[in-house]
């Protein structure tokens, strides 16, 4: 018994230290990273991008499912993005409400004989349609049967893309102006682009032969933010304000965190395990070639992303994965516990998922950063931690109930544990405010930041709950009921109340 | 006197215009985006002898303004210029196919932009 | 008292488990690290509110003064001088406000932003006044600085402003090791350069990227006086391989026909991406003796060079090649294949009339979508 005690204080010593030591060097990689974008960008001219022949194409993916509500505008304002040459590719999952109609009236579609290539399994498309008025030419809407997932309209969005790179969306995300100038950059200028070149001249051409040594950008993310709060009209963000009730400005405050401190991070050492669902740049070959969305997984995201890193493993191809750190995109995120513990069980549940179908990869040194980083990481201290936490509080019980508790240190390691949290969060804040002064007052951010206090007492037991819920469910392997989020509707709201 | 409209976000632009134009002549309404643009033609039942319009803008952008002046069949017609720094070939090309007049791309010649204006508005008086 | 709860508690610390004692250091730091991130953000935003303000009563006053007296100044049309030679009336910008540093920098940011707007001689006057207010040496003192960043930015004010730059100052510049520095003065070199803009097109070894092609066509492509040379030289000579797919860029965006001997003499390189490059250059030249050669070497190519020469045919339209086509695209497997020989088959229809019909008529109906989406004309990719 006192063996094992020791065995297992041990291990959770080690175990917590490298934990709050990995936060420590993601702050501050993200840090490096962030000035070092804001040093890039005080000066590149993203107009330059909108005035060339040489310009990418981009084809925006949104897929739609019953959201007669807010359709319009939000397909209005995906088509006044800043850019040249993109398309935006409506993918209507078998609405059963007027979505479609909607969009074939105010869009003046019609529908067309298009050549769909499909090149990823999904659910039937329908039919195509394509406006008859060419101010809206770069509108496609995709009707396709009810695939029960995003995954699987994500898909036919896919296959009817006509360009290399596809943003993938949600149809309720707001997006900047500027995001696809932003995004499609990093594919653009990726630092590592080398050639190799072997041997002597060929006589036959007079090249030097190459063999491909340049390092792929396969996709790109940005920060999300909530929308929840922010003022909306039509489809513009005209005022920024983190969410007022408090759930969602617990995820706010979850959401900066983990974009601008993890990923901006990881996206240093390139080793960003996912690009959020809401909002990712992606290479359009290497997506088909990985396979796609899979349509039954509960994290289709991380998932798409794993696999075709594991692609370009598979096949000795360098790759890389950059995250920017301005905020591209706002997101309704849940208002109330039933959708948020819908969601958070669901992530818990993809998160098992991915950990148990890559085993195979994870800790395996052929796959370099993504076998020996990616994966592991997200094993030990994402996948892991809510069990070691509640192993970690039965023994504190065990430990109060037989009187062996020394509780001065007891309450010393909570204090830090508590504290370290704390500076992680308020950082996270801080590196956001190099990019933008996103809020208007400073009431705001200090309000975002004092969340920060609370957080270890309501909202991270919440997640640690749902996560494990997400386990056994995974483990039972439950029928999910599959509910689409209820949205609100943005903008709607104020309507009504000024009605 | 000729009514202008003048749909553009950029702030220095307008300014610059409002000089190249001068005020005994032309009077420009000046607004900053698609919305704005669509509530003032409407406002003023499209009462206007000339429209500039820049592409890229919220709500709306400049070609489905250009096609909603365009498409108005009976009424009378209403010249339109793109001004915009978003000039490559594809967008010229959509531009003129939605019937735009003229296309000029940023940074601006003054003394061209006036020639242009003062030319449409000959032609469509 | 003090001193001696202090060693109370310095004997207790002494004494602790390592666990603890590591626990209450880093209480310390954390403590200290937030209250610092909340002072950070709070300082940082007053200051950024400081300077929104500041320009935002700045921004008009140098509006109102550039139009009012620079722009709008009929008196200073005068003919028989070029236009760096009026004396502009500068005085009206001899206040307070504009000895200061910041606001140096809000004049330079606003005239660029005016010249992005305009050109002609409503941009040469802003040049002028930028050199007559002497911002220029603002400039050049961050082109002294140590700082990469720093340097960039005075290159994209200098090149902004269409200001000359010695030689000297920027050739050491354009072989930087840091990348970004290294593009800008390659780019402002183009630009500003007198002699020989095109110079390191001979010496660069290191890859173009993309996003410098972007910004290399823009330069080239916008600046006024520049001498176009022939680009055929860096495809029959360049031993780089992006400087030779940029080339043929540009001679497509400048139709230089003089060059398609060069860019034929490219088909056989060993490189598929440069091979595929050059056959979407001679398709965009519609070159049409070329066709033959391009059908001939079809079936030993990669897919990737096959559906550019499709492509090409289709670009080229002379009619000659439409069996070919049309066995394509009713025989090959790929459904790119077929989807480029069709739209090629649909751009060369005014030679063979009833084939379209034909085809429609036979196909089978996943051939059938793929000619009906190559004739929509709603679709056009």
């Amino acid at each position: 018994m006192e063996l094992f005690k020791n065995f297992y204080e041990g291990f959770v010593f080690v175990y917590g230290c490298t934990m709050l030591f990995m936060y420590a060097l993601l702050a501050m990689l993200s840090l490096r990273g962030i000035i070092r974008y804001q040093r890039k960008n005080s000066y590149v001219d993203y107009n330059k991008l909108l005035q060339s022949p040489m310009a990418p194409g981009i084809s925006i993916i949104a897929p739609a499912f019953n959201e007669s509500v807010t359709i319009i505008q939000n397909v209005r304002s995906l088509l006044t993005l800043n850019y040249s040459k993109f398309e935006v590719i409506i993918v209507n999952d078998g609405s059963t409400d007027d979505t479609l109609e909607k969009l074939i009236n105010e869009f003046e579609l019609q529908q067309v004989d298009f050549a769909y290539n499909e090149r990823i399994k999904s659910q039937p498309v329908k039919r195509l349609f394509k406006s008859t008025n060419s101010a809206y030419d770069k509108l496609v809407v995709v009707d396709k049967v009810n695939g029960k997932s995003k995954a699987d309209a994500s898909n036919a969005g896919i296959n009817a893309a006509a360009f290399d790179y596809f943003l993938c969306t949600d149809v309720d995300c707001i997006i900047e102006k500027d995001t696809l100038l932003r995004m499609i950059k990093p594919f653009m200028d990726e630092d590592h682009k080398k050639i190799k070149e072997v041997g002597e001249p060929c006589p036959e051409c007079g090249y030097i032969h190459v063999v491909e040594d340049s390092t792929r950008v396969i996709a790109t993310g940005a920060t999300l933010r909530l929308a929840n709060s922010c003022e909306i009209d039509e489809g513009v963000i005209t005022r920024v304000r983190p969410p007022s009730q408090l759930l969602p400005r617990f995820q706010e405050m979850e959401y900066i965190r983990a974009y601008v401190l993890g990923k901006m991070g990881w996206s240093l050492i390139n080793c960003v395990p996912n690009v959020s669902g809401g909002l990712g740049l992606f290479d359009k070959e290497i997506a088909i070639k990985a396979g796609g969305y899979d349509s039954k997984s509960f994290a289709e995201d991380m998932d798409i992303v794993t696999r075709m890193c594991t692609y370009m493993i598979d096949n000795k191809l360098k790759y890389a994965i950059r995250y920017i750190p301005t905020t591209q995109c706002w997101t309704e995120g849940p208002p109330n516990m039933k959708v948020f513990s819908r969601q958070r069980t669901r992530w818990g549940r993809g998160l098992a998922e991915i950990v148990t179908i890559h085993r195979k990869v994870i800790f395996n040194p052929r796959y370099k950063q993504l076998g020996l980083v990616v994966l592991p990481y997200n094993l030990l201290f994402e996948f892991l931690a809510p069990i070691i936490e509640v192993t970690g509080i039965f023994y504190y019980i065990y430990l109060i109930i037989t009187g062996q508790i020394n509780w001065p240190y007891a309450l010393i390691l909570l204090l830090f544990v508590y504290l370290y949290s704390i500076m992680i969060t308020t950082m996270a804040i801080w590196w956001d405010h190099i990019t933008y002064r996103y809020y208007k007052t400073w009431r705001e951010v200090i309000g975002l930041a004092l969340m920060a206090f609370i957080e270890p007492l309501i909202y991270h037991p919440l997640i640690v709950f749902f996560a494990l819920r997400g386990y056994y469910f995974f483990l039972i392997g439950k029928k999910h009921s599959w509910g689409n989020m209820q949205r609100q509707g943005f903008g709607q709201k104020k309507k009504v109340q000024t009605a | 006197m000729s009514k202008i409209l003048l749909v553009e976000d950029d702030e220095v632009m307008p300014k610059i215009m409002e000089r190249i134009l001068h005020r005994e002549e032309y009077q420009i309404d000046h607004v900053t985006n698609g919305k704005e643009a669509f509530a003032k033609l409407e406002e003023t039942n499209f009462g206007y002898d000339l429209i500039i319009t820049d592409i890229m803008m919220p709500y709306a952008n400049g070609f489905e303004i250009l096609s909603k002046v365009k498409n108005r069949p009976d009424a009378k017609p209403i010249p339109v210029i793109i001004v915009s720094n978003a000039g490559n070939e594809d967008m010229i090309l959509e531009g003129f196919k939605l019937g735009a007049d003229d296309f000029l791309k940023k940074p601006v010649i003054p003394g061209e932009l006036l020639i242009r204006v003062k030319r449409l508005l000959m032609q469509y008086r | 008292m003090f001193s001696e709860s202090f060693s109370v508690l310095f004997h207790d610390f002494r004494y602790a488990p390592l666990i603890i004692q590591i626990a209450l250091i880093f209480i310390v730091i954390a403590v200290v690290a937030t209250l610092l991130a909340y002072l950070s953000i709070l300082v940082a935003r007053f200051r950024g509110y400081r300077n929104d303000k500041r320009l935002s009563k700045l921004q008009p006053l140098i509006d109102q003064l550039l139009i009012e007296h620079i722009l709008m100044n009929e008196s200073l049309n005068d003919p028989n001088l070029l236009p760096e030679q009026v004396q502009l009336p500068i005085e009206v910008f001899d206040q307070p406000v504009f000895q200061k540093k910041w606001a140096r920098q809000a004049m330079i940011d606003r005239l660029i932003n005016f010249r992005k707007n305009v050109r002609g001689a409503m941009g040469d006057q802003i040049r002028n006044l930028y050199v007559q207010l002497e911002l220029d040496k603002e400039t050049l003192k961050k082109m002294k600085s140590g700082k990469w960043e720093k340097k960039v930015q005075a290159l994209y004010e200098f090149t902004s402003m269409d200001m000359s730059i010695a030689d000297v100052t920027i050739l050491p510049l354009t072989n930087s090791r840091n990348r970004e520095l290294r593009a800008a003065a390659r780019h402002a070199y183009i630009k500003l350069s007198k002699n020989e803009p095109f110079k390191f097109f001979d010496v660069a070894t290191e890859p173009l990227l993309e996003w410098d092609q972007v910004e290399l066509f823009k330069i080239i492509s916008t600046t006024e006086h520049i001498a176009i040379p022939n680009f055929a030289q860096w495809i029959t000579y360049s031993s780089n391989k992006s400087i030779v797919s940029f080339c043929l860029k540009l001679i497509v965006h400048y139709n230089q026909l003089s060059a398609v001997p060069a860019v034929v003499k490219l088909l056989n390189t060993k490189d598929h991406y440069l091979r595929a490059d050059a056959i979407n250059c001679l398709g965009k030249l519609k070159t049409e003796t070329v066709e033959e050669k391009l059908v001939y070497m079809y079936d030993s190519q990669p897919l990737l060079c096959q559906l550019e020469i499709l492509k090409a045919l289709g670009r080229i339209s002379s009619g000659k090649y439409i069996d070919f086509l049309r066995q394509e695209f009713l025989h090959a497997t790929d459904f790119e294949v077929r989807k480029h020989a069709a739209k090629s088959i649909i751009n060369n229809q005014w030679a063979a009339k009833g084939l379209v019909q034909e085809l429609v008529d036979t196909a089978t109906s996943e051939n059938k979508l793929i000619l009906k989406h190559s004739m929509n004309p709603l679709i056009k990719y």
